[in-house]
């Protein structure tokens, strides 16, 4: 096998979605802390509200057009977010190794993971429950409050809130990590792949499970 | 991105006809119906504002005097006491005038 072969790992529809979400959810994230501990007058708390709001729709419509244009893909994910085994048990006792390789500079041993390890899977499941309910709270406090009952709307505001910090805690773990993984960072971001050699060590039952050559499809 | 760049991608069938009907399903099923329960929580809630309309409605249908200025009693205080619409009397009387509360309520 050559060393210059690659994989294709995000399509560039998959890109696209990405792009989308990291230019709503980054600004929904600060501006949503900033609205939950008002530091700021009035006058930018309402524009950081407008702000708010904008970067939500913007995040809804991709979130909804992915759906409708990649269902495929968001099938594929969700199938791969909610497939636990044995071996996501043993990934999560060494926490996949990178406490030890951070703090301690040891490898240890990783049991074999798919396209997603464990704590990506853990990440992924999180992000489709909370996306959703963040979406669809945020939504209906927005378009419709007033005819949405009292105690639902208070608990909107309580899911909404809760389901936001805790995606935006992840999502600086998700960054940090994505750095981190910077071959995989650079093919979110530019060009989709990522070399088989390096694929085949960090998902090898990714590679030997689900990879095919073109040329076996042709 | 032309072909020649990669020369592997997923396996589009890794994921078979039931799992995809199944999975789209559930996702589908997930999304709509919190959105039904809400709307008729919505629409539930309102039930009353609709009751209340319908008893005024009620209630006008049934009434004897159904506008302001057919009233008796309306017309005899204008007559006898307040002068006409919009004098100087029934402006100081009836009519009110914007005070912003706002502050004092938030």
């Amino acid at each position: 096998m050559s060393t210059h072969a690659s994989i294709l790992k995000h399509p560039l529809r998959v890109r696209m979605f990405h792009y989308f979400l990291v230019l709503s959810f980054i600004p929904l994230a600060a501006t949503g802390v900033a609205l939950f501990l008002k530091p700021f007058t009035e006058a930018a708390m309402n524009m950081l509200m407008r702000v708010h709001v904008i970067a939500g729709m913007v995040l809804t419509l991709d979130a909804a057009a992915f759906f409708v244009l990649a269902l495929d893909r968001v099938v594929l994910f969700t199938k791969r977010a909610f497939t636990f085994g044995l071996n996501d048990v043993k990934w999560f006792a060494v926490l996949g190794g990178y406490p030890q390789k951070f703090l301690l500079r040891k490898k240890v041993p990783v049991p074999p993971m798919g396209k997603y390890n464990s704590g990506q899977k853990l990440f992924g499941a999180c992000i489709l429950v909370g996306g959703i309910l963040l979406i669809g709270t945020g939504l209906s406090l927005w378009l419709f409050p007033h005819v949405i009952p009292h105690a639902l709307a208070k608990a909107f505001g309580d899911i909404h809130l809760i389901a936001g910090l805790f995606l935006t805690l992840f999502l600086l773990v998700h960054i940090f990590l994505g750095i981190y993984m910077f071959d995989d960072f650079k093919a979110m971001f530019l060009h989709g792949r990522i070399p088989y050699e390096e694929a085949a060590e960090v998902a090898p039952l990714w590679v030997q499970g689900e990879i095919v050559a073109l040329t076996d499809r042709s | 991105m032309s072909a020649e760049e990669y020369q592997y991608i997923e396996n589009p069938m890794s994921v078979s006809r039931r799992e995809f009907l199944s999975i789209s399903g559930a996702l589908i099923a997930l999304t709509a119906l919190p959105a039904a329960v809400v709307r008729r929580m919505a629409v539930k809630r309102n039930d009353y504002i609709r009751a209340r309309t319908a008893g005024l409605y009620k209630d006008d249908t049934n009434a004897k005097v159904r506008v302001s200025h057919a009233n008796q009693g309306v017309s005899r205080l204008y007559q006898d006491f307040l002068g006409n619409p919009l004098s100087e009397v029934s402006e100081e009387l009836l009519h009110t005038r914007y005070i912003d509360r706002s502050r004092a309520m938030a």
